[in-house]
């Protein structure tokens, strides 16, 4: 955790503010493009948001946060009641969203969804990459960030009011690529989908804010073994294995709960898990908000 | 068994208002007839509040709600919606709200001296969109209570005060209760250890959802 305190807080696209926290205790933890931090809101909930300010700056973090109208009280609170200067906590950086080496990038924004590209768009700039960004949204006064991004990166960034010019061909996109060109795609679900139709799987990297709607298997009851505690936890079929342990007693963190944040993960020592995350769990960790097991047994790290 | 009753004697209600004075001043202008932007960030600082509700003969009923703080959601000016959990009795208020559909609420802060009143009328609710804004540990609630605010008033915080209720020393009081499990045991004459029945008590809180 980190002691930061609200520098600023604006608006900067209809329902969007964007928050500045600078650290209390000295210099921020470092952070590449594609990581999100978890803000420890007063409510006692915890929210992710992608990290959106200059890597470089070491005193402060920027995120930027959509009013969601169905939130359960994350986003709302940060839009009416976060203050300036309030005192904020907040968790370490955490990045699912890595951007790899390639010959060319292409970075597809839907709204809020340019968060994580920013960064990424400037680093690829600032290495002489070549790299474009398609920007999409409703109007251009629901897009945030836009004057910063044409005047930072002329000629690099299309924008696409869908309201006014329709969605963006995303095939005669693809058509025109290096063969070596890696695509970041961060948006709505619908966003995603066409992105997943249009590129070839090893050449698109998504994130998303809410899980793929999919189905899974009907749950089955299984056992987690604690392998530092020494306890054995029954995980019943209506319960999750986060919330197993949690009602157990064991610490264990969490934020989205719906396999998306990271912030529950787990190393897993044995057994065989089925995941039901959106992160892409790698080897030997798992995410216990939505993961359960294939094997009758798990053993974490706990 | 039967029991002595005390019967104190009643003050009739014509004479009420003359034993205590007219209420003071400005108390009729602060009811507001919506929520308003502080009254809104009240319900979402608050993690618990109290319910009342009254059948149609007008038997009257309260219970306690609690959640995280604005577990209650503004859903606008004169609308909130409060989750159904499981231990909220909640069969008690529906039953009532079924007949009688007056409601009214207590919320309280915790280190806040001052509570917030709001009464009105209320119904249950399963709309998808409001049950959505409710999960908590993956979990949606299957029904909400949808309040549609008829009056909405700071009350003053003497009460807090005097009952040193968000005082930690006060806490002491609880240790001078027994266990539930004990004052089960012996309200119902049950022949279980009182610690069996605290234990099961315990696992059942686990299952907070
Ligand atoms: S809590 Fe967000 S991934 Fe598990």
């Amino acid at each position: 955790m980190q002691q930061t305190v609200i520098d600023r807080i604006e608006p900067v696209a209809e329902d969007v503010v964007s928050l500045t926290l600078r650290g209390t205790d000295g210099p921020l933890a470092p952070w590449e493009p594609g990581a999100h931090i978890d803000l420890s809101l007063p409510n006692w909930l915890t929210r992710s948001y992608s990290l959106c300010g200059d890597p470089a700056d070491r005193e402060r973090y920027r995120v930027a946060v959509r009013h969601d109208p169905l939130s359960r009280g994350g986003s709302e609170y940060v839009h009416r009641f976060l203050r300036q200067g309030r005192p904020l906590e907040v968790s370490l950086p955490r990045n699912h969203f890595p951007l790899l080496p390639a010959a060319e990038y292409l970075f597809l924004a839907g709204g809020i969804g340019i968060t994580p590209l920013l960064p990424m768009l400037r680093a690829a700039a600032g290495a002489g990459v070549p790299a474009s960004l398609v920007y999409v949204g409703r109007t251009t006064a629901s897009m945030p960030f836009l004057d910063e991004l044409r005047s930072r990166h002329p000629g690099r960034v299309r924008v696409a009011a869908t309201r006014r010019d329709g969605r963006p061909d995303l095939a005669a996109l693809a058509a025109t690529l290096h063969p070596d060109a890696l695509v970041y795609c961060c948006g709505p679900a619908p966003m995603l989908a066409a992105a997943q139709a249009a590129f070839p799987a090893g050449q698109l990297q998504v994130e998303r804010f809410r899980p793929a709607a999919r189905t899974f298997p009907a749950n089955t009851p299984f056992e987690a073994v604690c392998a530092r505690s020494g306890r054995t936890v029954q995980v019943p079929a209506d319960t999750s294995l986060l919330d197993a342990l949690v009602h157990a007693g064991l610490p264990v963190a969490s934020g989205c709960r719906e396999g998306v944040c990271g912030s529950c993960e787990l190393a897993l020592l044995d057994g065989e898990p089925e995941h039901r995350d959106d992160i892409g769990a790698p080897r030997g960790r798992m995410y216990p908000c939505v993961s359960r097991a294939v094997s009758e047994r798990l053993v974490v790290d706990l | 068994m039967t029991h002595a009753r005390t019967r104190p004697r009643p003050v009739p209600p014509a004479e009420v208002r003359a034993r205590l004075g007219e209420p003071e001043g400005r108390v009729k202008d602060k009811i507001l007839d919506h929520i308003d932007d502080q009254f809104r960030r009240f319900i979402a600082h608050s993690p618990f509040l109290t319910m009342a509700t009254a059948d149609a003969a007008g038997r009257a009923d309260c219970s306690p709600r609690g959640d995280y703080p604005g577990f209650v959601k503004v859903l606008d000016a004169h609308t909130l919606a409060i989750p159904d959990r499981p231990g909220n009795r909640i069969a008690d208020s529906f039953r009532n709200l079924a007949e009688n559909d007056g409601i009214g609420l207590l919320f309280l802060i915790p280190g806040m001296r001052e509570t917030l009143r709001v009464n009105g009328s209320a119904y249950p609710t399963d709309e998808p969109e409001v049950l959505a804004r409710m999960q908590t540990e993956a979990r949606q609630p299957k029904l909400a209570i949808v309040v549609e605010v008829a009056e909405a008033y700071g009350h003053c915080g003497r009460a807090l005060i005097r009952s040193r209720l968000w005082d930690p020393a006060s806490q002491a009081l609880a240790g001078e209760m027994p266990t539930m499990g004990e004052m089960v045991a012996e309200q119902l004459g049950l022949d279980i250890p009182p610690a069996q029945l605290d234990q099961a008590l315990q696992e059942n809180y686990r299952h907070l959802y």
